[in-house]
């Protein structure tokens, strides 16, 4: 808030500023006239309205005016700035009054244990490997034992994993698969060390709702939902990155508020602090999963909005408001990137031995693994030498081809570029049939530049080939395929090598050798060139990538451009390492359009149905639980369900909060005063921030093609939690409204919310024994399947 | 409130206090600072109120400009109107349809009814009885001796009026002559529209509404100040019928209909304003002649086209498979009627609904063990074949043991169990993964001499999804939910390996809402309707209206957003406005003839410039307001962002919807958005070149205060500006004119020379 003080306060020089600033500015940009402003502010009534000032501005006087009436209220039991906190009335009785005295320190603390209890109680109750564990577990494996591995998810919450399985003593030996029995590692630690994550959720929602200016009661409210929630609390106490994914956005958001808070008094310590905290919060939330870039939208969409309400105060020096820009820029854009950049330099530090993700990777970084035999090819590639062929393109992979035909265009042998290493990869240089060269004469004959070949597949014998059709996909450009074979092949088999660079100390001889030399292949009889461009096949081709003959001649694309990968040819003396290696920045950015090109290949596939599976609009009113391990009437079950109070409370007081805002607008339309300006503010601010939010965390999903979860709904969740508390506290908290009917209100609230957890209870610690004898009682919606499988999708 | 008054008040003080330095804009006369809001700067005004603001000779000169632009319109949409006698891309369908009105059977089409319509009625007036089908894109007119001129001319007609109500609307919104005369320039000389609307297409007339909805809108809202007259009420119903008529032709009407309702709401927002001082009662009068002139009455003109459609289409025709068994009943000769009801012990085909296959078993089992090392149950093999076979016939059976309901009809619930006649074996599904699909189970038989402990596993309910609640062969859809898992018999296209001898796989779907797991019983062995059949009877039934209009709608909708299947010349919104791709409607190999759909190039592009000029002067005005310093002067922002703001958002609302479509789009879906770009192009010219407005434009009402008279001056520059961009339209035009008519054909090098992109892949290039 720019009020006349903070103004003064911001410029020591005190009133002689405007008078200056308000000359130069004139005879810059014909501003208003500052003589004018002056005598405005000397004769006219210090609250009264000053047309010259911006309507916002206005408003905030307005405010100020109304600020010693909302306190009189009195209900804003603690800090809020602008005016000092109501004086509070101690009792006599000493245990009362010290409760009072340090209630700021003694309820949250008192929740957080609470918290501690749910999350870290029997958490040793399953003692097998539950559900996504298979995933997480194994990636945190790796790290312990150093092998290179691929996953679509940043690598912060699985170092934090590995972190808890290295301090729990565990050697990275067991394979975590999913029901797999736990051998003798302490899985119990791992889990408590995840589980923390999930507990601090309580406190911060608690100190979250302070900032967003709620009583206290709805503090504790706000808090109490995410600690009785059965869905946060079951997804918490497992080895997954979702409590810390949860705990990290909780956190940014957090950050966000208390930066906000700060406003009034820029470049202060604190303003710092939090602004610096925000952006490690940012970077911390996107390294764990990409979905916290919906929170970092979240930030930004904040930062915009306030850099234009300072791009409209005037009286803002232009330096002041270029320092706001940079001190964002670097905090928000620059301190985040850096966390993110971080974690994947620890991640490579850590990653030294190859491992099963090495072919997402380029040959060169391969090649620097330990364990990786690709030094010792032999290092000229010759006519019948055996290869694997690497894309050099960001997130390119192998050269690949199956038995499994195109479904439609020719219907030949499907020819893609694919991310593992097996067989299929392999790839036989083979003369073609016009030029008579014998290809067993003694030596063997090294390619060179300009080379005519046939690349024949090893495993079907079918040669690569490309004619006049269009490529499934990308139907611009042409299809190519496995035809053909030793004894029938054309003219379309042939591929002439075009050498585009040599990254060797061996002289630039147009040789090609294998590791170092890139190259393109160009199609003799068509003239385009073989192209593989991080496009998805549908199903039929196994979401491997597209591989086209490009017209476009585009010869300068790395998608266009390929490397000798692996190399076998018994004539040829092995190689001895001659290595460039690769650059950090080159490997960060390959691995990240690798990640990205897996997630887009994560989508539904129309001929399964994934029972785990569901669609986003079942998610705000509960439609659907996860079975989270398998349903034997000896298995402890586990079923991931929200408490549904909880949930149709958040997602009812989303419409609530639209419709009191349209309410209020249109009334303020017709000049009627509900609620003061301050109020008012207050109100909007607070509930765009958390709609906001939820609108941010929630949307995405229904439009992304990808497979969705209902864990997916989390982060939006808690937003529409904080709104469910918000919104009650904005209603008990009018001035109609009696203290009696208020504490009811509570009551029956905490109540609700409290009972139904106890009621949900086995499903998040687990369902011992047939869960239709049990858990009957608990079928509220008829699509959950806690003890029938065979119960129809419903939406909504 | 309080804010905009006081920003008002400041506007002034800034306009007197540092007039001399308003570098942009200081020719403007001097009394532009506003007048509204304070009264002391009123008082010396002339009190006189302003009828038009236009001379006699100035209306004369615009009635001229319209009326040669008119003249023009209709040449360019005439011109060799009989080129080419044959049938043109989706002439195929909309000729077609005409025909089936005249023919009075009943089709299906995913758009509205009204268009088609117009044209049957005009092939009705013209003596066309609806002989010929237009089949095949090529097919010669004179030799099937159609009157396709006349059918042409409806469209091209229509296409042709667009051009005056686009000058119209523009004059009516307040532009000069040369404004307006430039937009209406550029839709007649647009090849795209041109193209489009000289055929026996939807769009020309789609295009008309839209621009009577438009010029029906503007002219309603200048008689604001007087509402509740009978001029106020009439163009607000002329409103309410236009976008009713525009949504009537194609459902992309609605985004007129989005457009229109954007300007309505923010007007009754205005009126809300405490500060207008209407009472709350005044206030919902205005609301209420809103809903009745633009939503009650739109309602009631669409509604009226689906019925007189039903009213037309009274027999039996090709769309009847699209509909369900009581609305095909209503039809007449349709084949329902030829149902028979279904008893027990009856011997039946089951074929499925969507891949007309018959469910099948022969005497093979399914491998013990599939390719992937999953096993089998071994079981006899249950299939879906195409054909008719003895294999296919199934005995229906109740489920009680005895037999008791021999003879009886099923009914809708029943619990039935199917025994494979040729082999003696029940029909079963149990918890088995099926040959290919993991998640679904196998379907299998279990001989009838074993003994009964698979009871359990093979009854089925039968559950009828139309066509009362009895089983009727041909009338029932249903399906079959297996007992004690709770699946559904289920197939979809895809062919089982040589094993299965590639028939269909049939397995059990966990996912019983499904649309697909719908069968029917087409046929009961040795009985046929004439011999026995005397429940049902032969009469049309009869439906109501309401019931029949809502199974149509929601099946257009859902077929709509079905029509996903790739089409060679489909495209991209974001590739629209740039042009990066066209259409070829029809070529001829002998003559080397080609008609091809693209938009003028030239225009196309500065159209588009035009829409970032908006952007970007709108975006700075914004900036600029935000730091107290107002470029614009007040009039003239004022027309910037209810005029020419108004038609960018037409342009918004008729484009950017089409991002969220998941169906194949083309290049002419961004017709009506094109147009409003031409209208946008013009202003934003105007906004460059000519200086202030000619204002005021809106009736004077009782309350209205005295305004001043304001005139725009147009340079001569923008004479010259204008006639230069007409002259590079007009010669782009007629560069591409020879695909646009198909009139005549560019040699080789002519076409490459009108490639501009890579992707305009004329047929005869080479």
């Amino acid at each position: 808030m720019y009020t006349s003080e903070n103004i003064k306060r911001r410029n020591p020089v005190g009133s002689s500023f405007s008078r200056d600033q308000g000359h130069q500015q004139q005879q810059d940009d014909h501003h208003y006239n500052s003589q004018n402003e002056n005598q405005n502010r000397a004769s006219a009534d210090p609250y009264g309205p000053n047309p010259l000032k911006p309507a916002f501005q206005q408003q905030q006087q307005h405010q100020q005016q109304h600020q010693s009436s909302v306190a009189a209220y009195g209900y804003r039991d603690h800090y809020q700035f602008g005016y000092a906190p109501p004086r509070k009335e101690y009792s006599a009785n000493k245990y009362i009054r010290f409760y009072q005295e340090n209630d700021y320190i003694l309820i949250p603390t008192l929740l957080t244990l609470v918290s501690f209890w749910t999350r870290f109680r029997d958490i040793k109750s399953s003692d097998y490997v539950v559900w996504d564990e298979a995933h997480f577990g194994k990636f945190g494996s790796f790290y312990i034992k150093g092998d290179f591995y691929f996953d679509v998810h940043p690598p912060l919450g699985k170092m934090l994993v590995g972190l808890s399985g290295a301090l729990a003593g565990y050697d990275g030996t067991f394979g975590f698969d999913s029901g797999a029995k736990y051998p003798d590692i302490n899985y119990g630690f791992m889990r408590i060390f995840n589980a923390f994550f999930g507990a601090i959720m309580v406190p911060l929602a608690y100190w979250t709702s302070q900032e967003l200016r709620m009583s206290q009661a709805a503090c504790i409210f706000a808090a109490v939902l995410v600690l009785f929630d059965n869905a946060y609390l079951t997804i918490s106490r497992f080895i997954l990155l979702d409590s810390m994914l949860l705990a990290a956005t909780c956190f940014v958001f957090f950050c966000l508020t208390r930066f906000r808070n700060e406003r009034h008094d820029p470049f202060s310590l604190d303003w710092w602090l939090w602004l610096a905290m925000t952006g490690v919060a940012i970077g911390l939330v996107s390294s764990i999963k990409w979905v916290g870039l919906f929170v970092t939208a979240l930030v930004g969409l904040n930062t915009i909005e306030e850099l234009w309400d300072l791009f409209g105060d005037l009286s803002l020096p232009k330096t002041t408001y270029v320092k706001h820009w940079v001190a964002r820029a670097a905090c928000l854009i620059a301190l985040p990137f850096s966390v993110y950049v971080a974690s994947f330099a620890l991640h490579f530090a850590i990653l030294r031995n190859s491992g099963p993700g090495d072919a997402q990777m380029s040959s060169l970084f391969q090649a620097g693994l330990n364990g990786n035999d690709f030094r010792n090819n032999p290092l000229y590639v010759a006519y019948g030498s055996k290869v694997t062929i690497k894309n050099t393109g960001y997130g390119g992979g192998l050269l690949h081809s199956h038995v499994q035909t195109f479904p439609e265009g020719s219907g030949q042998q499907q020819v893609t570029c694919y991310h593992h290493k097996d067989n299929n990869n392999n790839w036989v240089i083979k003369n073609v049939k016009s030029e008579e060269v014998p290809e067993d004469a003694g030596s063997p004959r090294i390619l060179r530049n300009g080379n005519l070949i046939r690349l024949g597949h090893e495993q079907t014998n079918r040669s690569l080939h490309s004619h006049r059709i269009k490529a499934p996909v990308t139907s611009a450009q042409w299809e190519v395929s496995g035809y053909g074979d030793d004894t029938t092949n054309d003219a379309n088999d042939e591929w002439v090598i075009e050498v585009v660079d040599e990254n060797s100390h061996h002289p630039k001889d147009g040789q090609l050798r294998s590791l170092s030399t890139t190259f393109r292949l160009r199609h003799r009889v068509l003239g385009c060139l073989l192209t593989a461009e991080n496009v998805n096949l549908p199903q039929w081709g196994f979401r491997q990538i597209e591989v086209t003959c490009d017209t476009r001649n585009r010869t300068n694309s790395p998608h266009s451009i390929w490397n000798i990968e692996q190399h076998w040819n018994d004539n040829l003396p092995a190689g001895e390492g001659n290595l460039y290696k690769s650059k950090f920045w080159k490997d960060f950015w390959h691995l990240n359009v690798a990640m990205m090109t897996s997630n887009n290949a994560l989508i539904p596939d129309p001929d399964k149905e994934d029972v785990l599976a569901s669609n986003p609009s079942q998610w705000p009113l509960l439609a659907v639980g996860l079975r989270m391990c398998g349903w034997g009437d000896d298995a402890v079950k586990f079923y991931l369900l929200g408490n549904p109070i909880v949930w149709w409370g958040g997602t009812l007081s989303l419409g609530v909060f639209a419709l009191t805002v349209c309410y209020y607008i249109v009334r303020r339309q017709r000049k009627f005063q509900d609620v003061t300006p301050m109020e008012w503010d207050q109100f909007l601010s607070a509930g765009k921030l958390l709609v906001g939010g939820w609108f941010l965390h929630y949307i995405p999903f229904c439009i992304m093609g990808r497979v969705t979860y209902l864990h997916h709904y989390f982060p939006a969740l808690y937003f529409s939690l904080l709104l469910f508390s918000f919104v009650i506290d904005h209603f008990v908290n009018r001035p109609g409204v009696s203290r009696k009917v208020r504490n009811v209100v509570w009551a029956v609230a905490f109540t609700a919310v409290t009972f139904t957890f106890l009621f949900f209870w086995d499903v998040s610690y687990g369902i011992r024994g047939p869960a239709a004898e049990t858990m009957t009682s608990r079928q509220w919606r008829g699509a959950w399947n806690i003890i029938d499988d065979h119960k129809p999708n419903t939406f909504i | 409130m309080l804010e905009d008054t006081l920003r008002v008040q400041t506007i002034y003080i800034v306009a007197t206090a540092s007039e001399s330095t308003l570098r942009q804009r200081s020719t403007f006369p001097k009394h532009t600072p506003p007048t509204d809001s304070n009264a002391s700067a009123t008082e010396d005004a002339p009190k006189k109120v302003i009828k038009s603001v236009f001379t006699s000779a100035e209306k004369t000169n615009s009635l001229i400009a319209l009326a040669g632009l008119t003249a023009l319109a209709i040449i360019s949409r005439f011109y060799k109107i009989n080129e080419p006698d044959e049938v043109v891309f989706d002439e195929v369908h909309f000729g077609k349809f005409a025909s089936y009105y005249l023919r009075g059977s009943y089709f299906f089409d995913v758009h509205p009814p009204l268009a088609k319509m117009m044209l049957a009625a005009m092939g009705y007036f013209i003596g066309y009885d609806g002989h010929f089908l237009f089949d095949n894109i090529g097919d010669k007119y004179n030799d099937n001796n159609v009157p396709y001129i006349g059918l042409r001319a409806l469209p091209a007609f229509l296409g042709a009026m667009t051009v005056p109500l686009v000058y119209m609307t523009m004059r009516e919104a307040g532009f000069p002559i040369l404004t307006c005369a430039l937009a209406a320039f550029f839709v007649i000389f647009d090849n795209m529209l041109v193209t489009q609307t000289r055929l026996i297409l939807l769009d020309s007339m789609l295009v008309f509404f839209m621009m009577c909805s438009i010029y029906s809108y503007v002219r309603f809202y200048k008689t604001r100040n007087n509402p509740f007259t009978l001029k106020w009420w009439s163009w607000m119903i002329a409103t309410g019928v236009s976008i009713a008529l525009t949504t009537s032709v194609k459902m992309v009407g609605l985004f007129t209909v989005a457009t229109i309702g954007v300007a309505v709401i923010w007007d009754l927002w205005e009126l809300l304003d405490i500060r207008r001082r209407l009472t709350m009662q005044q206030f919902m009068n205005h609301f209420y002649a809103r809903a009745i002139g633009l939503i009650l009455i739109p309602v009631v003109v669409y509604l009226f086209w689906f019925y007189v459609h039903f009213a037309i289409l009274t027999n039996s025709g090709p769309g009847d498979d699209f509909m369900s068994t009581e609305f095909q009943e209503t039809l007449k000769g349709n084949t329902m009627a030829d149902g028979i009801f279904v008893k027990y012990g009856d011997n039946i085909t089951i074929r499925h609904k969507d891949t007309s296959v018959y469910l099948h078993s022969h005497e093979h089992n399914y491998p013990l063990r599939y390719d992937d090392g999953r096993i089998s149950s071994a079981g006899q093999q249950v299939t879906g074949y195409s054909h008719e076979d003895p294999n296919n016939l199934w005995q229906i059976y109740s489920d009680n043991v005895e037999n008791t309901k021999i003879g009886k009809q099923v009914k809708d619930k029943d619990v039935i169990r199917l025994l494979h006649v040729a082999t003696s074996s029940w029909l079963l599904a149990h918890d088995v993964a099926s040959p290919t699909m993991t998640t679904n189970e196998e379907i299998t038989t279990y001989s009838i001499n074993e003994d009964g402990s698979r009871f359990n596993e093979t009854t089925f309910q039968i559950i009828l999804e139309s066509g009362g609640d009895k089983l009727r062969t041909m009338a029932s859809n249903f399906k079959l939910l297996h007992q004690s898992t709770k699946v559904a018999i289920w197939t979809h296209a895809h062919k089982l390996p040589d094993w299965g001898f590639e028939q269909q796989e049939i397995n059990g779907n966990k996912n019983l809402v499904q649309k697909s797991n719908l069968w029917l019983s087409d046929n009961i062995e040795g009985k046929n309707a004439s011999e026995i059949d005397q429940e049902s009877s032969k009469a049309v039934k009869t439906r109501s209206f309401i019931l029949k209009f809502l199974e149509l709608q929601g099946k257009m909708i859902s077929h709509n957003a079905g029509l996903t299947d790739s089409h060679p010349y489909q495209s991209s919104p974001i590739e629209w406005p740039f042009l990066v791709k066209g259409i070829s409607f029809w070529t001829e190999n002998e003559t080397r003839k080609q008609i091809y759909l693209v938009g003028n190039p030239l225009g196309m592009w500065i159209a588009v410039a035009s829409l970032a000029v908006i952007i970007g002067v709108s975006g700075a005005d914004l900036l600029s307001r935000r730091r107290g310093f107002y470029p614009l002067n007040q009039d003239v922002q004022k027309r910037f962002y209810y005029a020419t703001g108004f038609f960018f958002i037409g342009w918004i609302f008729h484009y950017i919807p089409f991002f969220l479509m998941g169906r194949a789009l083309f290049l002419h879906h961004y017709m009506p958005a094109l147009v409003f770009s031409y209208m946008v192009l013009a202003a934003v010219h105007g906004f460059i070149f000519i200086e202030g407005v000619d204002g005021p434009i809106s009736d004077a009402g009782p309350e209205t205060r005295p305004r001043q008279l304001q005139r725009a001056v147009v340079p001569v520059i923008a004479y010259a500006s204008g006639i230069i961009l007409m002259a590079i339209h007009l010669g782009s035009f007629l560069f591409f004119a020879p695909l646009s008519y198909g009139t005549s054909a560019p040699s080789v090098a002519g076409l490459a020379r009108r490639k501009f992109l890579p992707q305009w892949d004329y047929h005869f290039a080479k």
